[in-house]
């Protein structure tokens, strides 16, 4: 296994850069009846946080190399999943850049995409679809997705009929179907029955085997430890750590001894 | 299932060579085509009646006004004869724009988890609105014709529709009104995001505006009031597309200042619209 992980980090520092982020700032209001003017709307990007809004990130920097396993560690409110985002682009930060060469399979909200009234299959042609994926690509990938999902009897059926365990399944398995150089993950892991689950922690192997680079965010030392290679610690909306993930791990747990306690599972 | 799945696959192209990426405007067309086709494939299979109750709304409208102003009313001077073929060419278009806009305020919400979770280009949001509406005027088209066809068996020649070569303006007409709503639609879509009244004042707006633009009654009625009420109601970008449609059954009705006026609109609204959606969509983002 270290055979193997020192390997793989000797290998990376070869590839090019496949996110670069730079001076990362992203602010939100803190509530929702601070007032909103139509100046504040068009005022571009100001530096300086106005009155009711907090600086959720700022100041980040980092470059991740194709083929590198970064998890993202943090307590709660931290700017973790926000970073996330930022990164899948599906949130456009306030000050600095972000920039992703390659395409992203992220799997955060996953089921977002899929339509009650449609059914599976509609609904894996149009999911699949609005990311990129061209229509012979689905085609040739579709009987691979649904074997994933196991819902091979569903196919025809409207998607709301589905149970939630099957709703996840079959979205899990369109995004990781996705033909990305880059996926996010955003603890989905925490859903379906354990046998899913390692399934999906099988398929992420198989991703990152086939040389993809990982954003992974989660509170599971374990699974953090198990997929990535390179930890970034958040706190206070600042990037505390960057380095291997053990150290990045430990130093967490040395900062909050308290969050060691609670169940290492706790998601 | 073989119609409904059909409708996923992308007809017009039969592009299907293997590993390949889209270009970013391949991207943004087959975006806007899947979600389109989402929308009219949600809107059919879920009613029975579905292609109907797209034309169902302008119909009953224009058997209310036609109902009102040739039977009650007895004026035979609104408007141009026949009259129901000049109401429903007012309003079919106006459906297509109303429809589309009072949609546009539900765009950002209606689909914010789709919205998280993907990185296509987001005008896509307000243009899919735009082209299923779109689509949907295109469908109701034939009803316009059956109206046409029923009045050839009227009893006085003037009560007769009849088709002049300026049909052949009609793709400009749906070029300025579908340019015209998107740049409306970009303004009001992430706007709505952050005044929820928005909603509710479109709704009203578009009522007022319903009754500001020459769909029930043409420009020239409004000249006969006062011919500087004619010129201020062709500042209506909508005036002049409506001309525009009516011009091919009533040629009289065609006022090219008007369609300058709204052509020239239009462009002014689709680039304030963009510029409005660029500065605001981070903030959006951030809000759903």
């Amino acid at each position: 296994m270290t055979a193997v992980d020192a390997t793989r980090e000797a290998a990376v520092d070869a590839q090019p850069v496949a996110i670069a982020v730079r001076d990362l700032g992203i602010r939100f209001k803190r509530n929702r009846t601070s007032r909103r003017s139509f100046k504040d709307l068009f005022s571009g990007r100001a530096r300086r946080a106005r009155p009711g809004e907090f600086w959720a990130l700022q100041g980040l920097s980092f470059d991740v190399r194709a083929g590198e396993a970064i998890g993202v560690v943090g307590r709660n409110g931290q700017g973790k999943s926000t970073l996330l985002k930022l990164v899948a682009q599906v949130m456009l930060p306030d000050e600095g850049s972000v920039e992703v060469r390659g395409g992203v399979a992220p799997l955060i909200e996953i089921t977002g995409g899929f339509v009650g009234d449609l059914t599976v299959r509609d609904n894996v042609y149009l999911t699949a679809g609005l990311h990129g994926m061209t229509k012979a690509r689905i085609d040739e990938a579709f009987e691979q997705i649904i074997d994933f999902a196991e819902i091979g009897d569903f196919v025809d059926t409207p998607y709301k009929h589905l149970s939630s365990g099957m709703k996840v399944r079959i979205a899990f398995a369109v995004i990781a179907r996705l033909e990305e150089p880059i996926m996010l993950v955003d603890e989905v892991l925490a859903v379906g029955d354990k046998a899913f689950k390692e399934k999906c922690y099988a398929r992420i192997d198989e991703m990152l085997a086939e040389g993809r680079t990982l954003f992974f965010v989660s509170h599971s030392e374990k699974d953090l430890l198990r997929f990535c290679t390179r930890g970034l610690y958040l706190d206070k909306g600042g990037l505390v750590l960057d380095a291997p993930i053990r150290e990045v791990v430990d130093r967490y747990n040395a900062d909050y001894p308290v969050a060691r306690k609670t169940p290492p599972k706790a998601t | 299932m073989s119609a409904t799945a059909d409708l996923s696959r992308v007809p017009r192209s039969p592009r299907s060579r293997v590993d390949e990426r889209w270009s970013p405007a391949q991207r943004y067309r087959r975006s806007l085509w899947l979600l389109t086709t989402r929308d009219l494939k949600v809107r059919y299979s879920t009613s029975a009646l579905g292609w109907l109750w797209s034309v169902l709304d302008p119909l009953l409208m224009a058997a209310i006004y036609w109902f009102v102003f040739t039977q009650v009313f007895q004026r035979g001077s609104v408007g141009d004869r026949p009259y129901i073929v000049f109401l429903l060419l007012g309003l079919l278009p106006w459906t297509w724009f109303s429809a589309a806009i009072s949609d546009c305020t539900k765009a950002f919400t209606r689909d914010a988890k789709l919205i998280r979770s993907t990185t296509i280009p987001r005008s896509i949001w307000v243009a899919r609105i735009v082209l299923s509406k779109g689509i949907e005027f295109l469908f109701s088209i034939p009803v316009l014709a059956v109206f046409v066809i029923g009045t050839q068996f009227a009893a006085t020649t003037d009560e007769r529709a009849q088709v002049h070569w300026e049909l052949a303006l009609w793709p400009l007409a749906i070029l300025l009104q579908a340019a015209l709503t998107f740049g409306i639609g970009m303004i009001v879509a992430p706007l709505v995001v952050f005044f929820r009244d928005l909603e509710r004042a479109v709704r009203l707006i578009l009522r007022l505006a319903f009754y500001a633009s020459p769909i029930i009654f043409s420009l020239g009625d409004l000249g006969r009031i006062h011919p500087l009420v004619q010129s201020i109601a062709a500042f209506n970008p909508f005036a002049g597309v409506i001309t525009l449609y009516r011009s091919a059954f009533f040629p009289a009705e065609l006022d090219w200042f008007a369609v300058l006026m709204s052509a020239v609109l239009s462009v002014v609204l689709v680039a304030v619209g963009l510029l409005v959606f660029r500065r605001t969509v981070p903030a959006v983002l951030k809000e759903i």
